[in-house]
């Protein structure tokens, strides 16, 4: 057996709306935030025929991997095969897959569907588009598995860092908004926006000199809420010092949780987040020690009434104080 | 070098409902392309394809058949291994293509049962086998190869004794729209590595392995040696001969043998005019010399296209062939493509050969490539 490789997260982008920093997901929302728009934050160009999911993939992608030093104006700083790329998304080309069969049916004929959405009809679109912007030769995966996808992403970019397959993960979870997602999930609220970690061996953003935001912990997969606390606690000596829930106040009051730890539920300022829960509860707890906050922290999805819930647990880059 | 026993093999394709009936129907060189049964044939030029007959009736499309497939290919797996439909806190990874997208069409456009839940396969797996770490892979056409990259991962850090790695797909009707828009002239048949060959045809199907850090007891039915996966980064929709030859080198690498040592290569072989001369560049590449050493088939000229599950399909008949001692011919062959000169193809009919080590090809849409080796239980 290999000696275990420690991960740690060196770069944070964001493109969900109204918030632009990791801190500004720890504090209470603005009402009323504008959409993101791809194009101001990247600019036209590469956005043509790309979906909405991508074009947001695009935006926070490009903010991650500068913010963890890896892109300057020359392009990559580290060999493209030293980066993996692993994308979650549930609904990214769900709205593409519905309309042109709807088309279809409508003409009675595939002369009415564009050869242009041949790409978005397939499910790993998004990560395979990010690879070939950035020149990403490293393992791409595109995780589509529901509620916990975020942070499934993030324990298999520590898992493909662990096997020494890369050296870091661009990490990507991007989900858009529109009539198909919202009838399938029922939500009245669902989220249109991104976000993305880079995920690093530590050992190696050492060497590089690269800024550690947080450090990866036991991360898990089990039937429901509660059982997930209880296992990520088992790990830990120290009770939370904030844990990012799955929605709807179901980890309040959970024995494993401190009498200060801070519970953060991000489900209630942006709606149905879906896959993207996960990897902006990562970003959520990088802002949580950007202000010296204590961890660990625990990140949670997926309900009772989901096939599992997801949980990762967070540390500090000086340590649990 | 590491080697995981696979002590549990399931699948079901057009031409067989179990590992065993597959390897028959490929080694008497039956073919499982029909008429179109699920979509409406009037408003297509094709209308062919390679499907599973798991529909209620004739022209009658219904919501979660690849679930079935998948379901189905475990369960078989399972019994193979000898263990009990018990997947609690065993890692189930899950390679596919299309997922559930087929039936997400079928909600959307003609108001058959769906919801959100179903779009990932952990629901139905939990329900079956009470599984609870469960993993969607939608990665196009390499991924159970990845899925099996990512569950050898996880025996080699010691974080699971056990896995259950699976590719499943059924096709979309916006894939197959898309594919009759571009297509033109629509291909009859499915052509592996034919100078003539036309593109490719979808097919449908599911195949799953159990996988074990050591053997316990069980004959292994062979042991997987090492799986490489990376992405050309390239381009979206045509390969990169150098992203392929990248990954069947650290495959070999991985699996610490040499191009000489490999007595097959199960190809990857859709049909398509440049994912065939791109594979086949790159085996010319890695292979050098020594490319006439390995014999080489596929079964797509008789399975069609089966995407995320293909890779996997390939790996299971490549265990059996070994067992048996005859490979499978790639069917229909006829003036082979010039950039497989000097291959030694297995043509028209089965070859006996003892196989001791093969390679498995699988790549997919947007340039992810995903290379297994496996070795026989000897």
């Amino acid at each position: 057996m290999s000696i275990r490789v420690s991960t740690a997260v060196t770069g944070v982008g964001l493109a969900v709306p109204g918030a632009m920093s990791p801190e500004d997901l720890i504090d209470s929302a603005p009402a009323d935030a504008e959409p993101v728009s791809p194009a101001a934050r990247v600019g036209n160009k590469g956005l043509r025929y790309k979906d909405r999911a991508t074009q947001l993939a695009l935006v926070c992608a490009h903010e991650a991997l500068r913010d963890a030093g890896l892109l300057g104006p020359e392009g990559l700083t580290v060999p493209g095969e030293t980066i993996a790329v692993l994308v979650a998304s549930n609904y990214g080309n769900a709205d593409t897959v519905c309309s042109v069969t709807e088309t279809i049916a409508a003409e009675g004929a595939t002369s009415g569907i564009s050869p242009m959405d041949t790409p978005n009809a397939s499910s790993n679109v998004i990560a395979s588009t990010l690879a070939i912007k950035y020149g990403l030769r490293g393992p791409n995966l595109m995780v589509c598995n529901g509620p916990t996808s975020g942070l499934d992403a993030v324990r298999w970019a520590t898992g493909v860092i662990g096997a020494r397959r890369a050296d870091r993960a661009l990490v990507v979870a991007t989900e858009p908004d529109n009539a198909v997602v919202r009838r399938l999930t029922g939500a009245d609220r669902v989220v249109d926006g991104a976000a993305a970690l880079v995920v690093e061996n530590q050992a190696v953003a050492v060497m590089r000199g690269a800024d550690r935001r947080a450090v990866l912990g036991p991360a898990l997969r089990v039937h429901g809420v509660q059982e997930c606390l209880r296992r990520l606690g088992e790990r830990q000596q120290n009770p939370p010092g904030a844990c990012f829930g799955p929605g709807g106040d179901v980890v309040e009051g959970s024995p494993v949780l401190g009498a200060d730890t801070v519970c953060h539920e991000l489900g209630d300022r942006w709606g149905e987040l879906s896959a993207v829960l996960g990897v902006l509860q990562c970003a959520g707890a990088v802002g949580w020690f950007a202000r010296g906050g204590a961890g660990p922290v625990y990140a949670l999805a997926g309900h009772d009434g989901d096939d599992a819930t997801a949980g990762l647990t967070l540390l500090p880059p000086g340590g649990v104080r | 070098m590491s080697r995981w026993p696979v002590t549990g093999v399931g699948a079901v394709t057009s031409i067989g409902s179990d590992p065993d009936e597959l390897f028959a129907a490929l080694c008497a060189g039956r073919s499982g392309l029909g008429r179109l049964r699920g979509f409406n044939r009037s408003w297509y030029n094709a209308d062919r394809l390679y499907e599973v007959d798991n529909r209620p009736a004739p022209g009658m499309d219904v919501t979660g058949r690849a679930t079935a497939l998948l379901l189905d290919a475990v369960g078989q797996a399972l019994r193979d291994a000898g263990r009990e439909e018990d997947l609690s806190a065993l890692p189930v990874l899950i390679g596919t293509g299309l997922r559930e997208l087929r039936s997400l069409e079928l909600w959307w456009r003609d108001g058959q049962s769906f919801d959100s839940a179903g779009m990932h396969f952990g629901t139905a797996l939990r329900r079956r086998f009470g599984a609870d770490d469960t993993h969607t892979i939608s990665n196009a056409c390499s991924a159970s190869l990845y899925a099996l990259a990512l569950g050898t991962d996880l025996l080699e850090l010691g974080d699971a004794d056990t896995v259950v790695v699976a590719g499943v797909d059924v096709i979309t009707e916006s894939m197959f729209g898309l594919s009759d828009r571009l297509q033109l002239d629509p291909p009859d048949r499915l052509r592996p590595f034919d100078r003539e060959r036309k593109g490719t045809v979808m097919g449908e199907g599911a195949a799953a392995v159990v996988l074990q850090r050591e053997a316990t007891g069980r004959d292994a039915r062979g042991f997987v040696r090492g799986v490489a996966v990376n992405c050309d980064a390239y381009h979206a929709t045509a390969p990169d001969p150098e992203g392929i030859a990248r990954a069947v080198t650290d495959a070999h690498h991985r699996a610490g043998v040499k191009p000489q040592d490999v007595d097959l290569v199960m190809v990857h072989g859709t049909g398509t005019p440049l994912n065939d001369a791109a594979e086949a560049t790159a085996l010319a590449e890695v292979f050098g010399e020594h490319v006439g050493s390995p014999l080489m088939t596929g079964i797509k000229s008789m399975t069609g296209h089966t995407s995320g599950a293909s890779g996997l399909l390939s790996l299971i008949v490549a265990l059996h062939a070994m067992r048996e001692g005859r490979v499978p011919p790639l069917t229909g062959l006829g003036e082979a493509a010039l950039e497989t000169d000097g291959f030694r193809l297995v043509r028209d009919e089965t070859a006996a050969s003892e196989v001791t080590l093969a390679q498995i090809d699988a790549f997919g849409f947007g340039g992810i490539n995903a290379v297994a080796l496996v070795e026989a239980a000897r």
